[in-house]
């Protein structure tokens, strides 16, 4: 057991404070659930200190109080076994305790202990000293054992959320992803559609160009291929545009606040589409003809046909957004006009200007974004036999598969990163490869090499050692010494593209800038200057689509607040999770269908669409990572049943509502004590507790059952059932509750009743399935008397 | 100043000092430890550390607990009996339940059987006249490898 300190409290305000004081300090009441975890070394984050509260005075009791038992904290289980007014007032409470562990463990086991027990799962609780402790996702790791292991004491009702989700954590946008997973999976796209939408209101377009970072880090990706998370999305995406006109509507009420948008690209129209959706009204300004920023003219048609940037544009149009296009900011309009006229205004400008490198000959290159813009809008555009790209991410590939399908004889790219090291997106850089690219990783611009003509023939490069420092920080290092000369008619430049915040005019310039040459923003994306707000490229420098997407989220919400209008994620996405056993196991993941290299052209998409059936296969491979393992305390589902109160020295919580997290510690605040259990006596009820267990001492429940059944001559008038050993919280049957009140109890509607249970709370994992039996015969038990 | 820890072991009165230093208790030190490795009361076994088999069960205050999950310094003022307390320290003779244990081979290996035998005393120390169903709770978190505890039940049953 590692090191810790020690105090004996004296009161619990007392222990409060110390505990308050220390890094991560522990109260231990009987210390036989804490002290066997710290032994076994299960926590990686082991207490600093352990604040006993044993020594605390009158903190151990059982009294009368007229309507109600009131428990102390720190009463052991034994005594509660013992207490004839338990007994004859709280019975469940006695039944429960009395079915814990064993006498020697209940001798020293606390109520307040034993309702913040650790959870018992065999791999959380895998002993640190055999091959050291398992770090599963509910101890902070990124996968669950249970879920594809032995889990059959795991739940049988599914699992729930411990944590940020994986993929969810590395979505900039932190999109739910397994809430809509679930959704699609049980065939309700609209609830799906609904989930992704707080996070991305553009998922049709995010999910053709992103580099799904989300996938790249899902736990899938341990057993076989990762979820093809963005097929999925794609494939929801579609299905939200195909019916946007349920999507994206108009709000029912304005709000009378006008906000101006600056920029048109996926910043300004994810926040033109929350702003709008609450009611304010929106006004867009464009530049280009066209709205849609760098998805309308950047990144090519066969990977973002535009008709998808334009159906998007329409449908928030639609909801009453104005776009004012071919408007440039600081030309035709200036700011101070625009500004004037709005109650917020929001710059989401992006990055489109060329970075000055310095290179000799460098006027005679070709800027990567100008190309892809002039080949966007001319479809075709006289190209040189061979070209050289320079540049490893996702504008190089674009510019270098844009080149090859124009019919340029050698496209080769030359970098500064090794294969690994690229920005770019690997499907995309495996697609270049297929197509005929030619990459050289490693080399940097050394200068532009011209004839005597002045004609360019090629570039010297020279070999870069190595690309980032050992912070990680983007800082080249080359050999001057080592060079290359790549023989080419044209260069492409396609090295990074610029913040131009020019058009804000000097003084305000001056007033939002940030040393970089970027606008600054807060977290809340409010610029210095009240009332105005940036996002996407403008204030990060060139980043993802999706990265911009959440800025303008952001800046939405944060505009909307101050205009006194709240905009929450209403849609939560489901309670339990409920992964397809089978599905789960399966390895090879499903994605969209690829065009022959062939027949792969500038016009046309490459890859369809997954149907939607495919879809929703592919969403039962995702495991819903959550935590499977059960609440193990006997006391809780009883003080749920009983509908007992939990008083800590702050307030008092419901026992369902403490009983709703998967940890104590989700709801008890740092240095919050549980000072007394406080039971109803539900004199009209029949009320037990029933436990399944392997042997008859010891071990956890298999499945349990705690009731209090009103009935007036047969007939329920009321009822509270709470399963215990079936989920990883005490789980309130409140669907069986209604269905038999009113009713008279038979042995036929006993069964019908746990039937229904079955029926509406089970989902058990491989092995888990045989607690669902349990649990209904112990319902069938508890309804017949 | 290190804080005092006076525990009162087999009637005998400890005085300890709780810290790192050599001689001291340090916090993170189990009752099983302090018995068996600092004082020497091997009688009481260490064995699964989780509470879960009962070879290490001590009495405090009356009531049988298992010593591996109980830190030391927690125990300040309290009263121990390990099984080394349970003859008579000054005519060495065994204890009623020990000689019971003895008559009836209530044993294989004994490992176990410290343990079995201090949650009996404690048991029979509260109610002197058990039914046997309040004898197998009492006893139920006793594990026996060797499957003694038929002989348990009759030698514990012939004394009371
Ligand atoms: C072998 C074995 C078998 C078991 N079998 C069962 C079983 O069948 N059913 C069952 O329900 N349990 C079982 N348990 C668990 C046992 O019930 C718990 O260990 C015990 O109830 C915890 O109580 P404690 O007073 O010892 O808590 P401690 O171990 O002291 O504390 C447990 C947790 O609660 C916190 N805590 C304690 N008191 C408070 C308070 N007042 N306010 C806020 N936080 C507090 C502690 O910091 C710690 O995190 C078993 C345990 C063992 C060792
Ligand atoms: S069920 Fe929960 S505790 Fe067990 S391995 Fe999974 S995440 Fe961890
Ligand atoms: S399996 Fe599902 S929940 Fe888990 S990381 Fe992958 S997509 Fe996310
Ligand atoms: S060693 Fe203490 S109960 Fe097993
Ligand atoms: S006699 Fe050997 S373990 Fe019990």
């Amino acid at each position: 057991m590692k090191k810790f300190e020690h105090l004996n409290a004296k009161s619990f305000s007392e222990a409060g404070k110390a505990i308050r004081s220390y890094r991560n300090a522990r109260p231990s009441a009987g210390g036989t659930d804490l002290v066997g975890t710290m032994r076994a070394g299960i926590l990686e984050n082991n207490p600093d200190a352990i604040i006993n509260l044993k020594t605390i005075p009158d903190s151990a009791y059982i009294r009368d109080e007229g309507n109600a038992v009131a428990i102390g904290a720190l009463t052991t289980l034994d005594d509660i076994d013992r207490s004839e007014l338990i007994r004859k007032d709280a019975k469940a409470v006695g039944e429960a305790a009395r079915s814990v562990a064993s006498s020697l463990i209940r001798n020293a086991a606390t109520i307040g202990g034993n309702i913040c027990q650790d959870v018992r799962c065999w791999y959380y609780r895998y002993p640190d000293e055999i091959g050291g402790r398992l770090t599963c996702l509910r101890k902070g790791g990124d996968l669950c054992y249970a879920i594809q292991g032995r889990n059959q004491f795991h739940s049988a009702c599914g699992g729930m959320k411990s944590g940020t989700h994986r993929c969810t954590a590395h979505c900039p946008a932190s999109t739910d992803i397994s809430a809509y997973m679930q959704e699609i999976r049980n065939g309700n796209w609209d609830a799906a559609a609904r989930i992704i939408m707080q996070a991305n209101p553009m998922p049709s377009l995010t999910s053709r160009v992103c580099p799904h970072n989300c996938q790249n880090v899902c736990n899938q990706n341990e057993y076989g291929d990762s979820v093809s998370i963005h097929s999925v999305e794609r494939a929801l995406g579609d299905y939200i545009m195909k019916n946007s006109d349920r999507f994206y509507v108009s709000p029912e009420k304005e709000t009378g606040k006008k906000v101006a948008i600056i920029g048109g690209g996926p910043s300004g129209l994810a926040a033109a589409y929350n702003l709008r959706k609450v009611g304010h009204s929106v006004t867009v300004y464009e530049k280009m003809p066209e709205a849609g920023g760098v998805l309308m003219y950047g990144i090519p048609e066969y990977r973002l046909p535009k008709h998808y940037v334009r159906s998007l544009v329409k449908a928030i149009e639609g909801m009453g957004v104005e776009f004012k296009l071919e408007t440039e900011v600081g030309k035709d309009i200036d700011l101070k006009t625009i500004k004037a006229d709005s109650d917020a205004l929001l710059l989401n400008t992006g990055a489109w200007k060329q970075p000055i490198l310095g290179l000799e000959g460098e006027e005679l290159t070709v800027f990567g974004l100008n190309f892809l813009v002039e080949v966007k809008a001319f479809m075709n555009r006289q190209i040189d036999k061979n070209v050289l790209v320079v540049g490893g991410g996702n504008v190089a590939m674009d510019v270098a598969l844009t080149a090859m399908r124009l019919g340029a004889h050698n496209v080769t790219l030359a970098c500064l990163e090794q294969r690994h090291e690229m920005p770019a997106i690997p499907e995309e850089i495996n697609r270049a490869l297929e197509e005929g690219l030619v990459m050289h990783n490693g080399w940097g611009l050394g200068k532009v090499v011209t004839d005597d003509k002045g004609k360019v023939i090629g570039l010297d490069a020279k070999r870069c050692t190595s690309v980032f420092d050992e912070k990680g920080r983007f800082n080249p290092v080359y050999d001057e010494e080592d060079r290359h000369f790549f023989p080419a008619e044209s260069i492409i430049l396609a090295t990074g593209q610029k913040v131009d915040i020019d058009y804000l005019g000097e003084q305000f310039k001056e007033k939002i800038a940030s040393a970089r040459g970027l606008v600054e923003v807060d977290e809340t994306k409010a610029t210095r200057e009240p009332g105005v707000y940036a996002g996407g490229d403008l204030a990060s420098g060139p980043a993802l689509a999706i990265e911009a997407i959440r800025d303008g989220v952001i800046a939405a919400r944060s505009i909307s607040r101050e205009l006194g209008v709240k905009i929450d994620r209403k849609y939560k996405g489901p309670r339990f999770f409920k992964p397809d056993v089978e599905e789960i196991e399966n390895r090879v993941g499903r994605t969209e269908l690829d065009t022959p290299v062939a027949e792969r052209t500038l016009e046309k998409e490459d890859t369809v669409t997954l149907s939607m059936a495919e879809a929703e296969k592919e969403a039962r491979r995702c495991m819903s990572c959550g935590c499977y393992a059960v609440n193990a305390s006997d006391l809780s589902p009883v003080l749920v049943a009983l509908d007992a109160e939990i008083r800590t020295t702050d307030r008092v919580i419901e026992a369902e509502t403490f009983f709703s997290e998967l940890d104590a510690s989700d709801v008890l605040s740092v240095g919050e004590l549980i000072t007394e259990i406080y039971v109803p006596k539900m004199k009209d009820y029949r009320t037990g507790y029933m436990k399944l267990r392997w042997r008859e001492t010891i071990d956890f429940a298999v499945t349990s059952l705690a009731y209090a059944i009103k009935e007036d001559e047969g007939v329920i008038k009321d009822a509270r059932l709470v399963a215990g050993g079936v989920a990883p919280i005490p789980l309130r049957l409140c669907e069986v509750e209604s269905f038999i009140e009113g009713k008279l109890m038979t042995p036929e509607l006993a069964e019908e009743a746990a039937e229904l249970a079955v029926a509406t709370y089970g989902h058990p994992l491989k092995e888990s399935g045989y607690k669902l039996q349990t649990m209904k015969s112990q319902l069938v038990k508890a309804l017949a008397g | 100043m290190s804080r005092n820890l006076n525990l009162t072991i087999n009637g005998k009165m400890y005085e300890f000092t709780v810290g790192d230093r050599l001689g001291q208790i340090p916090e993170n030190e189990t009752l099983v430890d302090t018995l068996r490795d600092r004082l020497g009361l091997t009688g009481t076994k260490r064995s699964c550390g989780q509470g879960a088999c009962g070879c290490c069960t001590v009495i405090i205050d009356g009531k049988a607990v298992a010593s591996c999950l109980t830190l030391t310094v927690e125990c300040e003022g309290k009263k121990i009996t390990t099984i080394e307390g349970l003859a008579d320290p000054v005519t060495g003779e065994l204890d009623p339940i020990q000689k019971a244990f003895n008559e009836h081979n209530a044993f294989q290996c004994g490992f176990c059987t410290p343990g079995i035998i201090m949650s009996t005393k404690a048991l029979l120390d509260a109610n002197p006249n058990p039914t046997e169903e309040e004898l197998k709770e009492a006893l139920s978190g006793n594990y026996c490898r060797c499957i003694s505890h038929y002989q348990v039940i009759e030698a514990v049953k012939s004394i009371i």
